[in-house]
């Protein structure tokens, strides 16, 4: 269970995130939508401890995590992607999500051949076989076109194993074909109990990955709930679409 | 074996101990003009080890070793939160620090009748355990050989596992090793230590050798030259420094003709170099390269 | 009490040279965000011509000072073409290395052209001493001191009134932007370091004028002392780079007074403890600000 509890955070003037209340039970998928600047990346990257926040608390599992370095989030079981996809260019596909499994229990620095690592390694050619990366197995991950690179941070953030998953625009640059080939393997490659949280622009991604949605906008969530309900909402249409927007009609919208 | 010779390859062996202890805080992505401080530090722990506490030589390998290493992490330690070229310019100002220091301590007994000691700016004479136990430099070279072995397989052990790649993702991307639960702080302090150990076992060799050292020998000529070793023969591997190593003092040594135009020569060609190669020789890509060529070759016997 | 002030009024004479020294070094950092670890080698060339002219003519004035800043800018075009220019984009330590390899080629063949080691070189103005209340005031000292102090301001109205000024201001503060917006980078990096190199010739100028003398091998010295004062006062701010350079003025100057031995202590234990409790240097950019920037990437 995470619980964001009326958490800001500021840069510089600007508070990119503004007293944000958030409630994510075990298992539970959420969709944070908003434009561009309304602060979703910064809230990731305040759960995943990258960023420090200025007032409120973040609480995994009962405790109080704020505050504590970042690696401690990462063992803490927390796992995400980036926008802007931190890959190790020169390294091959494998290399970069054997990364993931340095920090976790039973990882061996010295000794490759102990059971332990023989299966870690069998366990990430798996996941890169169901990722269909398999035949890219050992091409260095810069020779990778847009949509396969972001296949790898997802088997990176997958291969730690979290019991949080944070995606950042895990479609961002995909044709709507490719979005919709990373929606299907999101929903079939994440366990039901590892908890969810997406953040991303495309609304048919996020209506179809998650349950619930949490719309933010210049920092401050502004509708919470099922996304047919919240992509009807008048505020969230106005932030989306302008204050001109006429009153919605049952377009088979979201 | 000719005595030139065993010198020539002794000076190879001992500046590779420095060299592979920039090489290592290279990795995890800090560069150090200072590692001729734990140099420093190794030569005389290990000299009043065996010259004025009439210690073993293994033990004193031990203690100069250890007391580089300490400095070292004591060092990285303070360092956290400096970094990249501001942690280039502490550990210089840590390292003159070291050499000024020297210059003026004295530390001086009489063993036998004879001064011994370190004796602030004329140096520190008299670690005599070579002579007094009759070790021929041939022998001492295959010591140095050794420990070297040793060093590198060390090294090579780290590369194969886990460890390697944790070094060089703390030194490529801290961010991205934080978020995949690697303790970069940890992680930094702890090369460090390594490194300076490493380096301080250089000095312990040299401070043997030459029975004599001063501060003078430890100064930023030694500190930058370090680090170019690594950057001249590659960051790749742990081969790397050594082979900029051997082309410094093996190629240009040897190569009488260039007598007066060395550094001419050598700094242009190495300006050159760095043109095309600026990780170095054995760098990375060139290293996955040739594995690659490595791994195929055998294919192509089979099918030819 | 008066000798202190004494030893102050010194410090900041020779820190103004020391100034125009960092202030050379910051503007080749600030544009490339490389160490130019050849700087003090290339100021030395410069001298070293100077004093060759001085030999030549037998006569100071403006010849010696023309040959050392010239002289001086050849050797910097040299350095920024082979270290600089030449090496790939990123590769900052490859440069640093480069440099240094050009630092041991010019001071080789400084020691092939001049196996003497030292030359004389002209004073500035005769030596006098002129008194100003309890002090006493070395006119050459003055004089260099004006000087110093006129070149810093010329720099400063380049850097704030001129197009190129704001180039450079562009590129150091922000240069992926500064490309985007159609900045000449290359360009503008290669004059920024040819301006640094006539700020370092005119430093050197001085400091061989104060001295009366070049010396082999002092290019290591003007190299880290740039490389200090520059730190110490903070990367990236030119007004840190002349605070830098006068305060290491006073210290060392402080220090050989009353400290007899020890008194290379304080410049670099200075330098250390700097830079551990302050990691930016004194003048520099709060971290966390850049951070957040650098975070906002993410």
């Amino acid at each position: 269970m995470l619980r964001l509890e009326r958490v800001t955070r500021r840069f510089g003037g600007i508070e990119a995130v503004k007293e944000l209340d958030v409630e994510v039970p075990p298992g539970a998928r959420l969709g944070l939508i908003g434009p561009n600047g309304s602060g979703k990346t910064t809230v990731l990257n305040l759960i995943s401890g990258v960023v420090a926040l200025d007032e409120g608390a973040i609480f995994w599992n009962g405790a109080r995590i704020d505050g504590l370095p970042t690696h401690r989030f990462a063992r803490l079981g927390v796992a995400r992607t980036f926008q802007n996809l931190r890959l190790v260019p020169h390294m091959t596909v494998r290399e970069n999500v054997w990364l993931a499994q340095h920090s976790l229990p039973g990882a061996n620095a010295l000794r490759r051949g102990t059971e332990a690592e023989i299966a870690r390694r069998a366990r990430v050619d798996e996941l890169l076989a169901e990722l269909g990366l398999e035949a890219w197995r050992d091409a260095p991950v810069a020779a990778l076109p847009l949509p396969q690179q972001r296949r790898v941070e997802l088997a990176r953030a997958l291969a730690r194993e979290p019991a949080l998953l944070l995606l950042d625009e895990p479609a961002g640059g995909m044709t709507p074909g490719e979005t919709h080939a990373m929606r299907t393997l999101i929903a079939r490659l994440v366990p039901p109990a590892v908890t969810l949280i997406v953040v991303e622009h495309k609304l048919d991604l996020v209506a179809e990955l998650c349950p619930r949605v949490a719309v933010l906008d210049f920092g401050r969530k502004i509708a919470e709930g099922a996304p047919d309900d919240v992509l009807r909402d008048r505020k969230v249409m106005e932030i989306y679409f302008g204050r001109s927007f006429p009153s919605p009609a049952k377009s088979g919208g979201g | 074996m000719d005595d030139y010779l065993v010198s020539v390859l002794a000076n190879i062996g001992m500046f590779s101990f420095i060299a592979l202890s920039a090489y290592l805080l290279l990795l995890t992505g800090e560069i150090s003009f200072g590692q001729q401080a734990f140099f420093a530090i190794g030569a005389y722990a290990s000299g009043i080890a065996t010259a004025l506490w009439g210690l073993p030589f293994a033990l004193a390998l031990l203690i100069g070793a250890a007391a580089g290493g300490i400095a070292a992490g004591l060092v990285g330690l303070l360092t956290l939160r400096t970094r990249g070229l501001y942690f280039a310019m502490a550990t210089l100002a840590f390292a003159e620090l070291v050499r000024l220091g020297l210059q003026q301590w004295v530390y001086v007994r009489k063993i036998e009748g004879e001064p011994v000691g370190p004796n602030g700016v004329d140096g520190f004479r008299g670690i005599r355990y070579v002579f007094e136990n009759n070790i021929a430099p041939a022998e001492f070279l295959l010591i140095i050989a050794g420990l070297l072995v040793f060093v590198l397989a060390a090294f090579a052990v780290a590369e194969r596992g886990r460890l390697g790649s944790m070094l060089r993702l703390v030194g490529a991307d801290p961010l991205l090793a934080e978020s995949q639960g690697i303790d970069v702080k940890a992680v930094k302090v702890a090369a460090a230590a390594a490194a300076g150990a490493v380096a301080a076992l250089g000095g312990c060799l040299f401070a043997h050798l030459n029975t004599f050292v001063e501060p003078r020998n430890f100064d930023i000529m030694l500190g930058v030259h370090s680090l170019a070793y690594g950057l001249i023969g590659g960051l790749g591997t742990a081969f790397g420094p050594i082979l900029g190593v051997l082309i410094d003092v093996g190629l240009l040594e040897s190569v009488r003709v260039f007598q007066g135009y060395r550094m001419i020569v050598f700094g242009g060609l190495v300006a050159l170099l760095l043109v095309f190669m600026p990780r170095g020789i054995l760098d990375e890509t060139r290293l996955r390269w040739l594995a690659a060529r490595l791994r195929r070759a055998p294919q192509h016997h089979a099918q030819a | 009490m008066i000798a202190f002030i004494q030893s102050l009024i010194d410090g900041i004479t020779i820190g103004s040279a020391y100034a125009l020294l960092a202030l050379g070094f910051a503007l080749i950092f600030g544009v490339l965000r490389r160490l130019n670890l050849a700087y003090g080698s290339s100021i030395l060339i410069g001298a070293f011509a100077g004093a060759a002219v001085f030999a030549q003519l037998k006569s100071g004035g403006w010849a010696v000072a023309v040959a050392t800043i010239v002289a001086a800018v050849a050797a910097g075009v040299y350095v920024e073409r082979l270290c600089f220019w030449a090496v790939r984009r990123g590769a900052a330590i490859a440069s640093m290395v480069s440099s240094f390899a050009v630092w041991m080629q010019l001071d080789e063949l400084l020691a092939l052209l001049f196996p003497g080691r030292t030359l004389a070189f002209p004073a500035l103005v005769e030596r006098s001493v002129f008194e100003l209340g309890p002090f006493q005031l070395r006119t050459e000292y003055v004089v260099m001191f004006a000087l110093a102090v006129a070149l810093m301001a010329a720099l400063e109205w380049m850097i704030r009134a001129t197009r190129f000024g704001l180039a450079v201001r562009a590129v150091t503060e922000h240069p992926e932007a500064a490309r985007a917006m159609g900045v000449p980078v290359a360009r503008i990096a290669f004059w920024a370091f040819l301006l640094a190199s006539a700020v370092g010739g005119a430093a050197g100028y001085l400091m061989a004028s104060a001295e009366e003398q070049v010396t082999l091998h002092s290019g290591m010295a003007l190299t880290f002392t740039g490389l200090i004062a520059m730190m110490i006062g903070g990367i990236g701010s030119l007004r840190g780079a002349v605070l830098g350079g006068l305060l290491l003025g006073v210290v060392e100057t402080l220090a050989k007074a009353h400290l007899g031995a020890w008194h290379e202590f304080p410049v670099f234990g200075l330098l250390f403890l700097v830079l551990v409790l302050r990691p930016g240097g004194l003048l520099a950019q709060d971290f966390a600000a850049r951070d957040a920037a650098a975070l906002r990437r993410v």
